[in-house]
């Protein structure tokens, strides 16, 4: 078990680094879709390359993201009924969907989105768009987001694990949707007032 | 047996998805193993189905393709949501909408209901520069309710009309609802725009009437603030002047500008008026001339950055300049200006709003894969047939279905957080809502607006628990006046979203009846050159062709009746008029 959470901890480090420092990707993107649409007005001049580079980058934020945002327990959940449940129960569930739900899914796409990948790198695959960007780090994008999704679902198993037999604390205790909403309410006050 | 079920896959599957949600995996997830599920189920059961499933293993190559293409990563209209989350995360940091309701809640405090008034004004101005729910709440809950409370506004009326009006920021445009059901109905995002902007508007109207009548009906629960209260003291007529001044600088700008600048004449004049009066303002203030009433000079200030920021993201989108997702970057960029010119702005601020868009825009666009998933079984094992007949053979025709429909969203819409409401039901419902000949812009609003009640009934509604977040729990002592105020229960906050619950289903009923408040959209002229770019392409005729070289959707001729709806589209390069392959 020590073996298995020190690789727990491994991944959610990198997963937590991964996910703070790809948000600087969204004010680029932010930065240079401001900048596109002043220059195409004033100057008349377009390219499908800045445009397309938004997207990119946009993609690698919330795909990059995700595996962090799982980790921090913030996918959004229906809670009406996994909210009644006593604690063991709602690990239990969350247990159940990490194995069965989350990662066939996960595994499924990186298994076809290696191939998928390696052929657009093979084939130096370029946008059909005019002067624009190539196609093979957007896909390689996606196939990093479910890759380290994966990698952060085997970490969450094994804290769940590791959580019901008591040898870990729980890091995200449960709370529904409405405390969080009245918390993140709370927060909102204190730094307006700080 | 076994061919009953084959060949009822779709009802199955869909209870299947109840059964998938409920169960409390975070929803993305859920739906993704759904469609997987059911997919394997599917294939399994095709040969008993006597042609009613189309599945096959091969379907699932199309997934990858699916997530790169331009319904997920290669979304450009979806690109507006980190943008317009941004800058709404920037300016509730930015300490605008207090400035705001200081201001505007001393230029109307002296009518009896002022402050609800300015709250429901506040409010439809922060919904117009993206304003954020919960952020639009609790600062009219921090800033108005206690003045309220303090000189004995009615409890329920005054939770109840900062709740609502904290959602307005849902129905008037720029807001993320309108972008994502533009995307899922296949309409051009500045479309919806123009038609919600109407609807949004009589909404704010019908909220002021109904304080009006209150202050009619029952006098003493809204009192017009005292006089010690009126910080800014008078001046009205002040302000009157300069708002004339500005109007005739702006004028006479126009004509100047008009032999050189054509057709753009106005726009500039107003720019021209606008900044005179603005620079007049802070020298006034600055200098200490004393030329304007205090109050003039105050509204003047703090209302003009605003809604130059709202010109310049819905402007530019309305006049053609910017597409929706360049308005939101501009907006954005907009927003960091104007927090570093207050001086909010610093390192922390912008690392906070990032990692909170980050976050939003992972779990939307995760909800949206995993309902890509989904749809893709739930369409091979006609699905959309199945709920297309459901819906079409409601009594009553078209105002049947609308009806129906908005009963159901709004059922839904206690359990089911917007976001999710979007990408799991709007794509079953709009094939239907197509068919029947309706305006999916119309229909598009009308889900809008309802949508909006999810955020204040009670006991589910958002906006109330972030009103609940802000509002006294124990009494307190009020600072002026020294006079113990009782705290707000939470019966009055539930109760007081009541009246405006059902005005909000009034406002439904009236988009219904009078669809003219929404189809103007059509007379607007746009330069067909800018709008290309957000269309999402249906039918594979338009579009400049896919990055990865399939045609968006493959779609034959034989779907293309239902395929030319902006329903979940079968998975690109997939062909599932064709028998399916075994």
């Amino acid at each position: 078990m020590k073996g298995l959470l020190a690789l727990s901890r491994a991944i959610d480090r990198v997963n937590e680094l991964i996910g703070r420092w790809v948000s600087w990707l969204i004010l680029l993107s932010i930065l240079i879709s401001a900048v596109n649409a002043i220059i195409r007005k004033a100057f008349n001049m377009s390219s499908n390359a800045w445009l397309e580079a938004q997207w990119y980058l946009f993609g690698a934020a919330f795909m990059l993201a995700a595996a962090y945002t799982l980790k921090q327990n913030d996918h959004i959940r229906i809670d009406i009924v996994y909210g009644m449940w006593s604690r063991r129960k709602q690990h239990w569930i969350d247990l159940i969907g990490h194995v069965f739900f989350l990662m066939p899914f996960t595994l499924l796409m990186v298994y076809y989105f290696v191939p998928y990948t390696l052929r657009s790198i093979r084939n130096g695959e370029v946008s059909t768009n005019a002067g624009g960007l190539i196609v093979w780090p957007a896909k390689a994008i996606l196939l990093a987001g479910f890759t380290f999704l994966a990698l952060q679902g085997i970490s969450e198993i094994i804290k769940k694990i590791a959580i019901m037999r008591g040898d870990m604390d729980d890091p995200t205790p449960f709370i529904t949707a409405h405390e969080a909403a009245e918390q993140e309410g709370k927060a909102l006050v204190e730094e307006l007032k700080s | 047996m076994i061919e009953f079920i084959a060949q009822n896959l779709a009802p199955i599957m869909f209870m299947g998805l109840i059964v998938f949600l409920l169960f409390g995996y975070p929803v993305a997830f859920s739906l993704a193993a759904c469609g997987l599920f059911f997919f394997v189920v599917g294939v399994e059961l095709a040969p008993y189905s006597n042609g009613a499933i189309s599945l096959s293993w091969p379907l699932l190559y199309a997934l990858p393709e699916n997530f790169y293409g331009n319904r997920v990563m290669s979304n450009d209209v979806l690109l507006a949501i980190p943008f317009f989350t941004f800058m709404g995360i920037v300016l509730e940091r930015s300490g605008m909408a207090e400035d705001l309701l200081d201001t505007v809640g001393q230029l109307f405090g002296p009518i009896r209901g002022g402050l609800a008034y300015a709250v429901i004004l506040v409010g439809a101005l922060l919904a117009a520069t993206t304003g954020v729910v919960a952020a639009s709440v609790i600062a009219m809950g921090l800033i108005s309710l206690p003045i309220m409370l303090r000189y004995g506004y009615d409890r329920r009326v005054a939770s109840g009309v900062i709740a609502a009006s904290g959602t307005l920021a849902q129905i008037i445009p720029p807001s993320l609802v309108l972008i994502v059901l533009a995307d899922q109905l296949g309409r051009s995002v500045g479309d919806m725009y123009a038609g919600a902007i109407i609807p949004g508007l009589v909404l704010t109207g019908l909220y002021m009437s109904y304080i009006l009548i209150m202050t009619f009906y029952r006098r003493d629960s809204m009192p017009a603030l005292p006089l010690e209260a009126r910080t800014l003291g008078h001046g009205v007529t002040s302000l009157l002047i300069a708002l004339a001044a500005a109007a005739a600088i702006a004028y006479t700008a126009h004509v100047y500008l008009t032999p050189t600048q054509g057709a753009n004449a106005d726009i500039w004049g107003a720019t021209v008026g606008i900044i005179v009066i603005y620079a007049f303002a802070v020298a006034d203030k600055s200098m200490g001339f004393g030329l304007m009433s205090r109050l003039a000079q105050q509204v003047i200030i703090v209302l003009i950055p605003p809604l130059a920021l709202i010109f310049l993201v819905l402007g530019t989108i309305f006049l053609g300049i910017a597409t929706p997702t360049e308005g939101g970057a501009m907006g954005a960029v907009g927003a960091l200006i104007m927090a570093a010119a207050k001086g909010r702005l610093n390192m922390e601020v912008i690392k906070q709003a990032l990692a909170s868009t980050t976050r939003l825009s992972a779990f939307v666009m995760f909800i949206l894969i995993g309902a890509r998933v989904f749809s893709l079984t739930f369409y091979g094992v006609n699905g959309h047939i199945w709920v297309e007949h459901l819906l079409v053979s409601t009594p009553g025709g078209e105002t049947g279905f609308l009806i129906v429909v908005n009963i159901l969203v709004f059922l839904l819409a206690f359990f089911l957080d917007f976001f999710e409401l979007a990408f799991i039901v709007v794509p079953l419902l709009a094939p239907a809502a197509d068919k029947l000949g309706i305006d999916l812009i119309w229909f598009g609003v009308l889900l809008g607006i309802n949508m909006q009640t999810s955020f204040m009934h009670p006991p589910f509604g958002f906006a109330l628990f972030y009103l609940r977040s802000v509002a006294a729990r124990v009494p307190y002592l009020d600072k002026i006046t020294g006079k113990k105020i009782e705290p707000v229960t939470t019966g009055q906050i539930y109760w007081g979203a009541v009246p405006f619950v059902c005005i909000q289903v009034i406002m439904v009923a009236l988009t219904i009846m009078f669809p003219q408040m929404v189809m103007h959209y059509k007379g607007e002229v746009v330069d067909p050159g800018e709008i290309e770019i957000i269309v999402p392409p249906f039918g594979g005729g338009d579009q400049p062709g896919l990055p990865g070289g399939l045609p968006p959707l493959g779609a034959p001729p034989a779907v293309d009746g239902g395929a030319a709806a902006p329903a979940p589209s079968p998975a690109p390069g997939t062909d599932l008029s064709q028998p399916p392959k075994f």
